[in-house]
């Protein structure tokens, strides 16, 4: 008995020793903030990021950090992104809002104290314009860009453009020091190869520069000693995490070991315990169904009536409820925060659905939904938002399946317009409605649902009006205009604008939601 | 007759690589892995080719797609142009060179990715078996000696336990309580924000850490290890500790330990030079088994736990579509367990004589 004894002994004091090895260490200290004002700042996200090189970038996390370490000729004052105003440079335009000239400010310099001159600016902008394999290249599709002395840029464009001066205020159009970049490899080409350099070492005039990157797992921030532009920066150091699970996020800001979380749910910040603060909002985004309007593709769902059954069936408030702190109902394909976007969504009409219902040829057959179902947006997941469509759908005589896939498969069905009814996404790439212009029938999300120019004329033709007008005042009722014909009788039913929400440690400030930097680091300020 | 007679008749003295039967049998293995290697590659390339959707779309995103230069430069990059078998012998020629590749998620060379993910996965697994082996081998050899008894039915529930409960929850479950509560874990990811990361010699923070001399960051880092060890080694734990338990059960039966008993063989010179001995080729065999799921394996863990590691990548490389990122994580993975086999393979040898001979 006493060697049994013995050789368990042995057996669970060997265990205790080598679970202790193994567990040796002692939490560090954590919390945030305690005793004297904190001067370093941890940001929890989901990483999108792929490079430090503005030009080359075209991800969230990525306009996020350029953000802080550039600077654009233009900008937007807080979250009002229906201005833009002046940056690194103020502008005026020719009356045909085709010619765009830009005067630096004075006395602005880079990180290592050289002036911002119109060669940086003119090599920045035709870096990006070059590189036709970056993905931010796009941006400067059909811009011109000339010096006009030190300080003057003129741009210019072949039609008018009153979309440029948003496009001027998007981070991967930020201005670099310019002989720094060409020393380490920059041109105006795809021969560029100043990447490498810009992931080590920033080249900007923005109020922090990189300190350290690993585009898998973080990004360190110190403060631009040399800046002198309007930012007041109160942290000296940030940390930018990647932290992909939102439930973490949460529990490291409740727990005091970061002190923002970008990506929480609006479950998730409605459960949020005391010493934090959350700003919500409606994001960019806009959740839509889509209705091919190819006979060969969709069968019924072509019959713009039963977009009109579809439209009017659905219960937009309920569907509203599975979206959470910050959400809007979708008032139509321009989100609330832009140029144009209509003050009043659909209502839930059913005699009008089954009036259009009956018009439209429906048979009772069954109608096949798809959507993404592992590719949440804003915190909305598109399976519990099918589900309670199908419901709603079948109160109203429209018997739907659901095909749920994953993103990367179902996106190639949609892009190519093999998807008769489905749940889709779109947000913008710049802070302009011309970013939803492509609604449009003949256009690119309007040939995803298979319709044409030809079927839609009228609706072409108040895109026109609004893509070229030459006034704001034009501009806006021009895009209103086109976002009321198209909730009309186009083949998408906008449903929901999901929330932005972004949590911090209740001592912090100066948060501002920007649907494409997400928020300005460095309007981040302590109490 | 001894053992290590036994052995110097299994292995007549030769030159070291030169006909003898060892020398032969590495041989042979090594060849054989480099064959299922090549299977490998072949194996992930078409599958990572043959998923449907489209990489182009997943890679570039919504606006650069639509820009014809963009497209054009992209495929003219990465060689989208080509065949898919002659992209396959790019793919291997680039390979021998050490090349595998740009990832289309993060814009980098997905041998640097891979650098620095699978140690992060290495140290957090090794960890991992390391409790595993102690507390599995503790409990199981517990268990058999107390067949029967109470303590042996508490630990068979035990294993049962930590079988079954699933791990993603568990890792939820004890982050609230160690860190949010309790308050004796840090935060998620490998080290503390205000820590910066050693200078890479191995990869891993904690051995990093005591090469520079830097003790603050080696403690950070054991501490950021706690968690996610104490979660991933649960599963292993139940394992390890039923086939501790019936392997040990089935040494015990065995004359030579009824034999060592009753010549007054004890306490833990009977359990570790005997018992222990005679049951560790199972042991073995699941230790293997289980340090290449743990690396394989970890991506819920690595989730929660924003842990930068090979789980991590693989999920977002398979999410994204990205295709050199899922064949770089799939050879990696690939090579791993092959390693592994081997090793245990050539450890059976060490361990019993008689394998030695077979």
């Amino acid at each position: 008995m006493r060697t049994k004894i013995r050789y368990v002994a042995t057996a669970l004091g060997l265990s205790a020793t080598l679970a202790l090895v193994g567990c040796a260490a002692t939490a560090p200290e954590g919390g945030s903030g305690s005793g004297s004002a904190p001067t370093s700042i941890v940001i929890d996200t989901a990483f999108t990021l792929e490079t430090a090189d503005p030009g080359r970038n075209y991800v969230p996390t990525g306009y996020m950090v350029s953000k802080a370490l550039y600077e654009t000729l233009l900008d937007f004052a807080g979250s009002d992104e229906s201005t833009a105003v002046p940056g690194l440079a103020s502008y005026t335009q020719n009356d045909d809002a085709t010619v765009f000239t830009f005067t630096l400010a004075d006395g602005r310099v880079f990180s290592d104290g050289t002036p911002v001159t119109a060669d940086d600016v003119v090599f920045s902008l035709n870096r990006v314009k070059g590189m036709t394999e970056s993905k931010a290249n796009f941006l400067m599709e059909g811009i011109e860009v000339a010096k006009v002395d030190d300080k003057t840029v003129e741009l210019s464009t072949a039609t008018p453009s009153l979309k440029l001066p948003a496009l001027m205020t998007n981070p991967s159009l930020a201005i670099l020091n310019s002989k720094v970049v060409i020393e380490n490899g920059g041109t105006t080409d795809n021969s560029d190869a100043a990447e490498k350099f810009l992931n080590g070492t920033s080249a900007g005039s923005g109020p922090y520069i990189l300190d350290s990157l690993s585009v898998e797992s973080q990004v360190v921030l110190t403060g631009n000693e040399k800046y002198n532009g309007a930012e007041d920066i109160d942290f000296d150091r940030v940390v930018i995490r990647n932290v992909s699970e939102s439930a973490t996020q949460k529990m490291n800001l409740e727990g005091g070991d970061s002190q923002v979380a970008v990506d929480l749910s609006g479950d998730q910040v409605a459960g949020l315990s005391g010493g934090v603060s959350v700003t919500s909002g409606p994001s960019a985004q806009t959740i839509f169904l889509l209705l091919n309007q190819n006979p060969e593709i969709a069968g019924v769902t072509a019959n713009p009536e039963f977009a009109s059954a579809v439209r009017y069936a659905l219960d937009y408030p309920k569907l509203l409820e599975l979206a959470g702190a910050g959400s809007e109902q979708a008032t139509g394909v321009i989100p609330p925060s832009f140029l144009g976007a209509l003050t009043d969504g659909v209502k839930q009409d059913l005699a009008a659905s089954k009036a259009a219902l009956a018009k439209s040829g429906y048979a009772g057959e069954t109608i096949t939904l798809e959507y993404p179902n592992d590719y949440p947006v804003g915190g909305v997941s598109f399976t519990p938002l099918a589900e309670r469509i199908q419901s709603q759908l079948a109160d109203a005589g429209i018997t739907i399946a659901l095909a749920p896939a994953p993103f990367t498969t179902q996106i190639d069905e949609y892009v190519n317009g093999r998807e008769a009814f489905s749940i889709w996404f779109w947000g913008p790439d710049y802070a302009d409605s011309a970013n939803f212009l492509p609604f449009q029938a003949g256009a690119k999300v309007g040939l995803r649902a298979g319709w044409t120019a030809e079927m839609a004329p009228s609706i072409v033709e108040l895109a026109t009006a609004a893509e070229t007008a030459t006034s704001m005042e034009a501009r806006e009722g021009a895009f209103s205009d086109f976002a009321t014909a198209l909730q009309k009788q186009g083949p998408f039913v906008p449903l929901i604008v999901p929330g932005s929400n972004i949590a911090t440690a209740d001592y912090i400030t100066g948060v501002n939601y920007n649907s494409t930097w997400t928020m300005d680091i460095a309007e981040l300020q302590a109490k | 007759m001894g053992k290590n007679t036994r052995a110097t008749r299994a292995y007549p003295a030769r030159s070291p690589l030169s006909g003898s039967p060892l020398a032969g049998y590495v041989l042979r293995r090594l060849g054989m892995s480099v064959l299922l290697l090549f299977g490998v590659t072949l194996v992930t390339f078409s599958l990572a080719n043959l998923v449907p959707g489209n990489p182009i779309v997943a890679a570039l995103g919504e606006g650069a797609a639509s820009n014809p230069a963009t497209v054009a430069a992209y495929i003219e990059k990465h060689g989208l142009d080509q065949p898919l078998p002659v992209q396959y012998l790019n793919y291997l020629v680039n390979l021998f060179q050490g090349d595998l590749g740009v990832s289309l998620r993060t814009a980098q060379p997905v041998a640097s990715d891979l650098a620095k993910a699978v140690p992060a996965t290495i140290e957090v697994a090794i960890g991992a078996i390391i409790v595993s082996l102690a507390v599995g081998v503790a409990l199981g050899s517990l268990a058999a000696y107390r067949r029967g008894k109470i303590s042996d039915q508490l630990v068979r529930v035990l294993s049962l336990i930590g079988l079954s409960i699933p791990t993603f929850w568990m890792a939820l479950v004890s982050f609230n309580l160690f860190f949010l509560q309790l308050r004796i874990a840090p935060g998620s990811g490998r080290l503390s924000p205000i820590l910066s990361p050693p200078p890479t010699v191995t990869g891993l923070y904690t051995v990093d850490a005591l090469l520079a001399g830097q003790w603050t960051t080696f403690m950070d880092a054991m501490a950021h290890l706690m968690l996610p060890v104490f979660v991933l080694s649960l599963f292993t734990i139940g394992l390890l500790t039923r086939f501790v338990r019936t392997s040990v059960l089935e040494v015990l039966d065995a004359d030579y330990i009824r034999a060592g008993r009753a010549k007054g063989l004890s306490g833990p010179r009977m359990l570790f030079g005997y018992t222990l001995r005679g049951a560790s080729l199972p042991i073995l065999t699941i230790v293997g088994l289980a340090f290449g799921s743990l690396l394989s394996g970890t991506v819920l863990v690595e989730a929660v736990f924003a842990w930068p590691g090979l789980g991590s990548y693989a999920y977002n490389s398979a999410t994204s579509l990205d295709l050199p990122g899922v064949m770089g994580v799939g050879l990696v993975v690939g090579a791993i367990y092959l390693g592994i086999n081997f090793a245990v393979d050539l450890l059976y040898g060490v361990l019993d004589p008689r394998v030695r001979l077979a």
